[in-house]
């Protein structure tokens, strides 16, 4: 079996154990390629079908080249489509310009997400994060038990030796299910040309600059790149040694630094 | 080698004159008494304006003015906006200390480093532990691993060897300040343990690393001093026992890190304590942006967060600690004061705050100082237009959100200026106030 196919394989294995486990359980959609390659593959594991909603988090943010491509293949592939939005902080103004981001993740992200789990009461959601994106997500589990804060404690999770999962948990847990954690980037890309899997045109070069990571407009920053298709993008990939979320990096030290000030009583 | 051509420098963040002075007379430090009977005098120091940490530390590794470093506290707006920025050691505008001695200066220039230009040597050696304003960390001549704030301990770091070495000890960056109001014992036992990785970390470097200047600096006493210094003197508090504790184990550090350089100088050596700035129990916390709003100098947006809530014709604000802009025209993107009309404005401030008294009658403000009493050099043009500089027990702050022009928080204690300390040999030329910018120029001659 080739690598992509073990890949592949592994990932449908999670995502039908997932759902025989929990039924009432969702995906997160957030429309960026690691989600939709997920998407894909749930698509693939259950013949052509999504047997459970779809959720896409709205900060009202988004690319419109998201919105678009959300709309177009929601239709496309008749998806149960769940719009959340944290609208009393949407009226509210909350955005980019207004607290820090912090502020603003937690709210339209965090926070939407939160409501839309407890007015729909799921088990669990699968997400299309990938161990290689973050030092943090290297802890990660395949089933990952939050409490009813939202609270991951890594240092208190199932071990998953041997690829035994764990997927009980107390009453008022949710699970955390990644079905892709064991994909890389380049991967990641190697599958969507494989499957020929659509991608909003983001991804691609554009005046020498593409988005390797897409979220909210104003949070992301193209790199310079004139890799116009996927195979220029596997290519630049191969020669690559900067990090999928290099431009995101100044926004958590920032972060950081706001906390640790806060706590001496300036700002 | 001559062993009398090193210095050694304990930076203890935020320690007083006064209160050493105390615990020595008290016999809470008796390493220190021990210090100052054998030759080594203890000296209030005056600290850089404003007194704040990333200033304060800035001022001393470089020995100039913030008119020529340019950090003028932990914040900044971006030039031509209100929004935040945190200036760090990129921002830095003159050589460090071990820049000048260690042929790292590059481009950057200043007045000190001019005067030493071929009377010290650059090839000299430097480890530098925990001094606060030098994240990223810059590849100098030694070692270095940065101080508050400090947001990543491997690009804090350099050589990458010594953040492996800080890594397999655990280090500590910083304790968690927020565990001081509701965790109080888990904040003293973890302020114990950092000082303890502090000194097997200098320790470490001390022993494994050749080196002529070393600077080991301990911020956990800051940290008490925020949250616990009116535990300091007050027998009957409930953290009184424990601050001094604190205090008694810092003293062993003196001692212990004073006998192992000595040995090893043959007593030759420079050895020296000094602080960035003092502390004084906080009577009430004085929002001066509150007290603008409240005169009509400043309108707020309470739709948008932090500086960026400036409302139109807004004539000035404040930054911590007492940094006052006024908001000039071509200066902010609202600037609301044309340049003829800057000094009636300055005028009206100066005197607004020199009548500001609290609800029983005290004086809040000790002294109003405009930038060109304080700044020269070419960074003075992005200084505040006055600093506020408040008596003692009044902490002055920028926060922009509070409803009332005083209050009280969770911090008991608050920086001054005038009470920062250096120990010294009693033989060091000295000016008769000594100044933390007076520092990297006595430990310069030490290496002609």
């Amino acid at each position: 079996m080739d690598h992509l196919t073990a890949l592949e394989n592994k990932s449908i294995f999670i995502i039908r154990e997932a759902y025989y486990r929990f039924r009432n359980i969702a995906m997160l959609w957030s429309v960026g390629k690691d989600s939709t390659t997920l998407l894909w593959l749930v698509r693939k594991a259950f013949f052509g079908e999504v047997p459970f909603p779809v959720i896409h988090i709205d900060t009202t943010y988004k690319f419109p080249e998201m919105y678009r491509f959300r709309d177009e293949y929601a239709k496309k592939w008749g998806l149960n489509l769940i719009v959340g939005r944290n609208e009393g902080q949407v009226e509210a103004g909350m955005g980019p310009g207004k607290g820090t981001k912090l502020d603003c993740c937690n709210e339209l992200k965090t926070n939407a997400l939160k409501q839309i789990i407890e007015k729909n009461g799921f088990k669990a959601l699968l997400l299309g994060i990938r161990r290689d994106e973050h030092g943090i997500r290297a802890k990660e589990r395949v089933f990952s038990p939050r409490d009813e804060n939202f609270k991951w404690d890594y240092e208190d999770q199932p071990a998953e030796l041997w690829d035994q999962y764990k997927s009980t948990a107390a009453e008022d847990n949710h699970f955390r299910v990644h079905p892709i954690l064991h994909m890389t980037e380049l991967d990641i890309w190697k599958y969507i040309r494989r499957e020929n899997i659509p991608l909003t045109e983001l991804y691609l070069s554009k005046n020498g600059k593409r988005y390797r990571s897409i979220g909210c407009a104003p949070c992301c920053s193209p790199i310079d790149s004139n890799a116009s298709n996927v195979d220029e993008i596997i290519a630049e990939l191969e020669s690559s040694h900067t990090s999928e979320r290099a431009g995101r990096a100044q926004d958590k030290e920032d972060a950081y630094t706001m906390q640790k000030l806060r706590s001496l009583g300036y700002m | 080698m001559d062993s009398s051509k090193k210095v050694f420098v304990l930076g203890i963040d935020g320690a007083p004159q006064t209160l050493l002075s105390e615990y020595a007379a008290e016999g809470i430090m008796p390493n220190l008494k021990k210090i100052l009977s054998g030759g080594y005098s203890l000296h209030q120091m005056d600290a850089s304006i404003p007194d704040v940490s990333s200033t304060s530390w800035t001022s001393f590794m470089t020995g100039v003015n913030p008119g020529e470093h340019g950090i003028y506290g932990f914040m900044e707006l971006l030039p031509n906006t209100y929004r935040m920025a945190f200036p760090n050691y990129a921002s830095i505008k003159a050589p460090a200390l071990w820049d000048i001695i260690g042929g790292t200066s590059g481009a950057k220039s200043s007045t000190l480093a001019d005067g030493f230009k071929g009377r010290v040597p650059n090839s000299l050696r430097s480890i530098v532990i925990n001094m606060p304003e030098t994240f990223p960390a810059p590849a100098l001549n030694g070692v270095l691993t940065a101080g508050f704030v400090c947001p990543d301990l491997k690009k804090g770091t350099y050589p990458d060897s010594a953040y492996q070495y800080l890594r397999s000890i655990n280090y500590i960056m910083d304790i968690e300040a927020s565990n001081a109001s509701d965790k109080p014992d888990a904040f003293f036992d973890e302020a114990l343990l950092a000082l303890n990785k502090r000194a097997e970390a200098f320790t470490h470097f001390m022993d494994k690393e050749r080196w002529d200047l070393f600077i080991g600096v301990v911020t956990e006493t800051d940290r008490l001093h925020h949250f616990f210094f009116d535990a300091a003197r007050e027998k009957t508090h409930k953290y009184h026992e424990r601050f001094v504790f604190f205090y008694s184990k810092m003293d062993d550090m003196i001692g212990r890190f004073f006998e192992r350089f000595m040995d090893a100088t043959g007593g030759r050596g420079l050895f020296m304590t000094m602080s960035d700035h003092g502390f004084a129990p906080i009577r009430k916390e004085v929002y001066l942006n509150r007290l603008f709003v409240e005169k009509g100098l400043l309108t707020l947006d309470a739709a948008r967060e932090y500086f960026e809530q400036i409302g139109q014709g807004s004539k000035a604000f404040v930054m911590d600690p007492g940094r006052i802009y006024i908001n000039l025209e071509g200066r902010y993107p609202g600037g609301a004061v044309a340049a003829s009309e800057k000094n009636a404005v300055v005028n009206e401030i100066i005197s607004l705050l020199l009548d500001l008294k609290d609800s029983e009658g005290r004086a809040v403000i000790k002294r109003v100082f405009e930038a060109a009493e304080l700044y020269s050099g070419t960074e003075s043009g992005r200084s505040p237009d006055l600093v506020a500089i408040g008596n003692d027990g009044f902490d002055i702050k920028g926060n922009i959100k509070k409803p009332e022009v005083f209050g009280t928080s969770h911090f008991r204690g608050m920086h001054t200026r005038h009470d920062a300390h250096c120990v010294l040999p009693s033989g060091v030329a000295l000016p008769e106030r000594l100044h933390i910018e007076n520092l990297a120029g006595i430990i310069l001659e030490r290496f002609i």
